[in-house]
């Protein structure tokens, strides 16, 4: 797998190309602001762009504009979001197209080295992976999840990140039967259609929750 | 005389006014018996009258009265009409009192005049420094912000990631597992410096333990160049003249060591009436810009506190940046 890291302070960008390194996936590239960053996407045609959105010259929000440009002109390359803070806003700009192929996680994921490495791929390969905090940013506001069981909602949390049933079962500690049941039942509190695919149902709750915003 | 004691005067005084304005009524009304007594001649009561009824007039209006103008006006209202009551009583003929009360018109017309265009300079100036207190607030928040997300945070996030990657490769490649905790501690101490330069700069620890004279010594210390301190002040100031008063030196001796190419730096403080005032002077190369810069800042941080900055810089030295910060007490 190969991946470009765009992020300007040396300290992450180094950690992150040797984290990367040490498991196998391969750095073509690492920049340090946005335009290098969609320069370095266009040449190499990575399987993933690893970006921090706070980057030069402005010190705002370069990393996602950056990311959202690279969405429209190259869209089979996978785009992860690493940040220090997160915002449920820029969350939605990212999954607004309804691909999957997009994450976004803080920062501190990169501590759980092995977590942060499936991520990755789980990305690359277009599934999804949003940060907890993302996701409980949408899930904890929203009146109108009040029909779902707290477990549910636990359930929905775990999807939202991009979880296989497999994995939600891991997590919650039940069968993937019991997981299967849940998720039934949510798409269809929710009104949404059954779907095989993670990234799919994590986009159209975040499309269910976003148009009840 | 300490302020408790002047309160204990004012309070009597003003007892002892309130007083004497009854025993005054008491007396007007005695010599009014009296006159009725006597057979009613003359009006003569009136002269007693008018000197005890200014009397009790402006003991009222002392009370009264919400500022130091306001008294004096009110007792020159009150003398022109003891001066028209005694023209009066003194059965009338040419109106004299118009003299002495067109000079009280004319003095207190120019008092007023004066009076209303400071409050009017004070009212812009007091905005300036609002807007400029608010603007260097921001700018100190931002500048903090900044510092945590590319500092601290950062390599909080480079130490769980080397702990990250030592626990990864314990199993398989303990020396690269010792390589990464050994990067995780460098990180964990770059943090930690990284928090203390920050609390430092928001306000260093030393000035709260040890007051200002400590705090401005520490800072000399590191320096390159011979700094003299030199502290005098009876007493601390208020906190926040403080603070104000170890950044001017900072900041001042900062811009020195960094732009000067000065030999020497002094640094005084000291009283100066109710206000202290930090000097910093440097015998460098001079043509100081406060443009955008740090002065810049200190600036608006003076004169949030109703301070005055002032910076001599001529070309080829030397420098000197003085504040005189009010303390208000």
């Amino acid at each position: 797998m190969r991946a470009v890291i765009a992020e300007d302070l040396a300290l992450l960008r180094d950690g992150l190309m040797r984290l990367l390194r040490d498991n196998e996936i391969e750095v073509v590239g690492a920049v340090g602001d946005g335009d290098a960053l969609v320069h370095a996407v266009l040449r190499e045609r990575p399987d993933i762009a690893i970006v921090d959105i706070r980057m030069p010259p402005t010190f705002r929000d370069e990393g996602l504009r950056a990311a959202l440009t690279l969405r429209e002109r190259v869209p089979d390359t996978a785009i992860l979001i690493i940040s220090q803070y997160v915002e449920g806003t820029y969350a939605r700009e990212l999954l607004a197209d309804g691909r999957g192929g997009v994450g976004y996680l803080l920062k501190d994921r990169v501590m759980d080295v092995n977590a942060f490495v499936e991520a990755v791929r789980r990305v690359a390969e277009g599934g999804t992976a949003l940060d907890p905090e993302v996701v409980a940013h949408f899930v904890g506001r929203r009146d109108r999840l009040a029909a779902l069981t707290p477990r549910e909602k636990e359930v929905l949390a775990l999807m939202a990140e991009g979880r296989s049933n497999a994995g939600i079962a891991e997590a919650l500690v039940l069968t993937v039967g019991a997981v299967e049941k849940h998720v039934a039942s949510i798409l269809q509190k929710l009104g949404l259609p059954p779907s095989e695919e993670t990234h799919r149902r994590v986009l159209a709750v975040l499309a269910y929750l976003d148009s009840s915003a | 005389m300490t302020e408790n004691e002047a309160v204990i005067t004012l309070m009597l005084f003003r007892r002892t006014v309130r007083a004497s304005a009854w025993v005054l009524l008491l007396i007007d009304l005695f010599v009014l018996v009296i006159w009725a007594a006597g057979g009613r001649g003359s009006f003569w009561p009136v002269w007693v009258w008018l000197p005890t009824g200014l009397a009790i007039a402006s003991a009222w209006w002392a009370r009264k009265a919400t500022s130091r103008f306001a008294r004096q006006a009110g007792e020159a209202v009150l003398i022109s009409l003891f001066l028209v009551g005694i023209w009066a009583a003194a059965g009338r003929g040419s109106f004299w009192p118009v003299w002495p009360i067109a000079v009280l018109a004319l003095v207190f017309g120019l008092e007023a005049v004066t009076r209303r265009k400071k409050s009017d300079a004070r009212v812009e100036e007091l905005t300036q420094s609002r807007a400029g207190a608010v603007e260097a607030a921001e700018t100190q928040l931002r500048r903090i912000e900044r510092d945590l997300h590319d500092g601290a945070q950062a390599r909080l996030v480079a130490l769980g990631m080397n702990i990250g990657l030592a626990e990864q490769q314990l199993g398989k490649d303990p020396a690269k597992a010792q390589e990464h905790l050994a990067e995780a501690r460098k990180a964990a101490g770059a943090a930690l410096q990284e928090l203390r330069d920050l609390a430092r700069g928001i306000h260093p620890p030393i000035l709260a333990d040890r007051g200002l004279e400590a705090a401005i010594r520490a800072l000399g210390t590191n320096a390159a160049v011979p700094v003299s301190v030199d502290v005098k002040l009876d007493e601390r100031p208020p906190a926040t003249v403080e603070t104000a008063a170890y950044f001017v030196a900072a900041e001042g001796l900062a811009n020195a060591l960094k732009h000067a190419q000065a030999s020497r730096i002094d640094i005084a403080v000291h009283e100066r009436e109710d206000a202290v005032v930090v000097r910093v002077l440097d015998d460098g190369r001079g043509g100081v810009s406060e443009a955008g810069g740090g002065l810049h800042g200190l600036r608006q941080r003076v004169e949030a506190l109703d301070g005055s900055l002032r910076i001599a810089s001529p070309d080829g030295g030397p420098t000197v940046i003085e504040a005189v910060l009010p303390c208000g007490r």
